[in-house]
């Protein structure tokens, strides 16, 4: 009866928040999920269109494998903390298994050794982990993000002549997905001769953040014969920036990862390239993963989910589209 | 508790007490099993352990009329300052201490600033930027042909920095030129530069020090026990009672925050008085940034972002006002533990993320509303 009640309290607390859409990325795959084994995955947030991708493609391969797959990310982007206490909560739940994408290579490597140790298979996917995978940790699902990054590089060398200068605008201290990512656009860039003008500025977790940071860049941008931005929300804000500063379509860009705006901007000019991963076949076989540790199947213990280019040129390909969405 | 005794004290957090139980009762009914267990109760106590230390210093200076917005910047710091101190091959009880005095130099320097020490501040400020760089380029002179000693150039040049600040501030003492400062602007403006010297401490880069599983043990599960770290909460928040509520000085306090100009008249030393509450807020943020830099085991200068207002939300649950004058450290803790609980039952129901924030912000408007209606009523009655 309490139980009825609160249950009724809640819920008409949170139909009141707001009833108009029920959010389709963080339920769990419904149906008689009661006998499936509970999986969780863990994005580094919830907000970005890339992360929606990778529910998407969690909750497929969820579907198809049988296991309830329960999405959670930190409340704040960058909050390390939280991601401790997530994983933290979903290991004293005793869930069958949990899929991470590490905030902190070194922070959450703790917390990822006791799930190990209480038993609880746990895959890393988007951005490395300190230890061995297939030792420390099950497997790690991602995107090589080096040749990525080196891809960028070398379309942005293409497009401004082979000289020139150009800004790197990071995303995040400590993120090691977009790091590997600089590194290999600052070695490629290097490689074909261009002149880095920018290198140790950091956008920020969101596109507010590094839209301001990018117009503090103003000065180097008008400078700059091409620019270089690691992730989507850095990406997204030095598109708004360049259009403020009335730079749109003048300097060669290239970007990472994908959204509307973005699609936007690679269609009419604004942006010359974006670099694509595959954040739901990043779901979908971080997923597989643990089903297949679940039933005690052997599992590679590093996956490539692929980088492709996308120009104006190749975005209508089925292949391209499918990742620009 | 305004001045009174334990029996007016204990009344106080029988409001929060009661915000806490019907939250937990909530997510009892609704969570079932997974909730009930002890496992999830010792991490939700674990997981209210920062905050918590964080909001008794808080409690402590809303008690005195103030606030502080800088307490997540504090322990950002602080965090930074012991990771550095890991990595330059410290001890961890060295580094906790590091770590604790950086959080209390903030405070004390907050404290400074309110009570119109500016000036001082500026010349003891300039004082060590001034030895700390005569004592880096001569470090790196001596040093530089040998090629190493770069981290032990970089303490000395710190540990004069201090030296020449402490001079600088001890000999200008007799400075009668005050301004004082709102403690909301002067926090407000820390709350970007401290997190902006918590990013330049590390160079813009967090900052890893080698595995330490004596540090991370303070925040591990015990099972029975309960972590280490809890002990340590419950123990700051034992010791900031009893000052608080039995000594003459925190009963200074609370006169001051009821109402300074009184406190004034009657004799006590407000300066001092508000300098030290400002300087407990800092140790206590301190300890607090031990106790993160234990629990994520790297220095992150991005980290406890929000944490201020967690803090001030606790003690505002817990009874404090904002008015200053009237808080409760135990009504603290268990504000701090509302929240937890909110985070873990949402967690568990699987709420996303928009639901949980709009929960939590319901549940502190919700919590603090029905305990001033209790109030209502019984000053009614």
């Amino acid at each position: 009866m309490l139980r009825a009640l609160a249950l009724v309290a809640v819920s008409s607390l949170l139909a009141a928040c707001g009833s108009d859409q029920p959010a389709t990325t963080d339920k769990p795959v419904s149906g008689d999920a009661t006998a499936a084994p509970r999986v969780a995955v863990i994005p580094k947030g919830t907000t970005h269109v890339f992360w929606q991708a990778v529910a998407a493609g969690a909750k497929d391969a969820g579907a198809r494998t049988g296991l309830n797959v329960v999405w959670k990310g930190p409340l704040q982007e960058n909050d390390r903390a939280q991601q401790i206490q997530l994983v933290q909560q979903f290991v004293s739940e005793g869930v069958a298994g949990i899929a991470l994408a590490p905030l902190d290579h070194a922070a959450l490597a703790p917390v990822v050794r006791s799930a190990k140790n209480s038993g609880i298979p746990v895959v890393i996917f988007d951005s490395d982990l300190d230890g061995t995978p297939g030792v420390d940790f099950a497997s790690f699902v991602a995107t090589d993000n080096r040749a990525g990054g080196e891809l960028a590089g070398q379309r942005l060398a293409e497009l401004v002549g082979g000289k020139g200068k150009v800004v790197l605008l990071r995303y995040q201290v400590g993120s090691a997905s977009t790091e590997a990512r600089e590194a290999g656009f600052l070695a490629a860039a290097k490689a074909a001769g261009l002149e880095v003008l920018v290198d140790n500025r950091y956008a920020g977790a969101t596109i507010g953040e590094a839209k301001n940071t990018a117009l503090n860049l103003a000065d180097h941008l008008q400078q700059a014969h091409g620019v270089f931005c690691s992730n989507e929300s850095a990406t997204a804000g030095m598109l708004q920036a360049l259009d403020q500063l009335g730079l749109r379509g003048k300097v060669r860009f290239v970007g990472f990862d994908s959204s509307p705006p973005l699609v936007d901007g690679l269609r009419d000019g604004g942006i010359d390239a974006l670099v694509v991963q595959d954040p739901r076949k990043m779901g979908e076989l971080s997923v597989q993963a643990l089903a297949d540790l679940i039933a005690k199947k052997p599992v590679a213990p590093k996956v490539d989910t692929g980088a492709v280019l996308a120009t104006k040129a190749n975005m209508d390909e089925p292949a391209v589209k499918r990742l620009l969405q | 508790m305004s001045g009174g005794g334990g029996r007016r004290s204990a009344w106080r957090s029988g409001g929060p007490l009661l915000g806490l139980g019907a939250t937990w009762l909530l997510f009892a009914a609704s969570a079932g099993a997974p909730f009930l267990t002890w496992a999830n109760h010792e991490l939700m106590l674990l997981q209210t352990a920062v905050v918590g230390v964080a909001a008794v210093g808080a409690t402590w200076i809303i008690v005195a009329g103030g606030i502080d917005l800088a307490v997540g910047s504090t322990i950002a710091v602080a965090g930074m300052v012991g990771a550095l101190a890991l990595r330059s091959g410290l001890s961890w009880p060295a580094a906790a201490a590091a770590t604790t005095l950086a959080g209390s130099l903030v405070g004390f320097v907050i404290g400074a600033l309110v009570t119109g020490a500016l000036l001082r501040v500026l010349l003891a400020g300039g004082a060590a930027l001034v030895a700390g760089w005569l004592a880096q380029t001569m470090g790196a002179l001596s040093a530089g042909e040998a090629g190493a000693g770069g981290d032990l150039v970089r303490w000395v040049a710190v540990a004069a920095g201090v030296a020449a600040a402490l001079v600088a501030w001890l000999a200008s003492a007799r400075l009668r030129w005050s301004l004082p400062l709102s403690p909301f602007i002067v926090t407000l403006g820390l709350w970007g530069a401290l997190r902006g010297l918590a990013k330049g401490l590390g160079g813009n880069q967090p900052v890893y020090f080698p595995r330490n599983d004596d540090l991370a043990a303070l925040m591990l599960p015990r099972t029975a026990l309960l972590p280490i770290g809890v002990w340590v909460m419950i123990a700051v928040a034992a010791v900031a009672a009893f000052v608080l509520r039995r000594t003459v000085f925190g009963r200074h306090v609370q006169a001051f925050g009821q109402n300074r100009e009184a406190a004034r008249l009657s004799g006590i030393e407000v300066v001092g008085i508000e300098r030290r509450v400002y300087a407990i807020g800092g140790l206590c943020a301190g300890v607090a940034g031990v106790l993160q830099l234990s629990y994520l085991s790297m220095g992150d200068p991005t980290t406890a972002q929000g944490y201020e207002l967690k803090a001030i939300a606790a003690a505002v649950i817990g009874g404090a006002s904002l008015a200053g004058g009237t808080g409760s450290i135990l009504g603290t803790l268990l504000g701090a533990l509302v929240m937890t609980v909110v985070d873990n039952g949402c967690t568990k129901l699987e709420f996303d993320n928009w639901v949980q924030d709009v929960a939590t912000g319901a549940i502190i408007v919700g919590a603090v509303a029905l305990d001033r209606l209790r109030q209502q009523r019984a000053a009614a009655r």
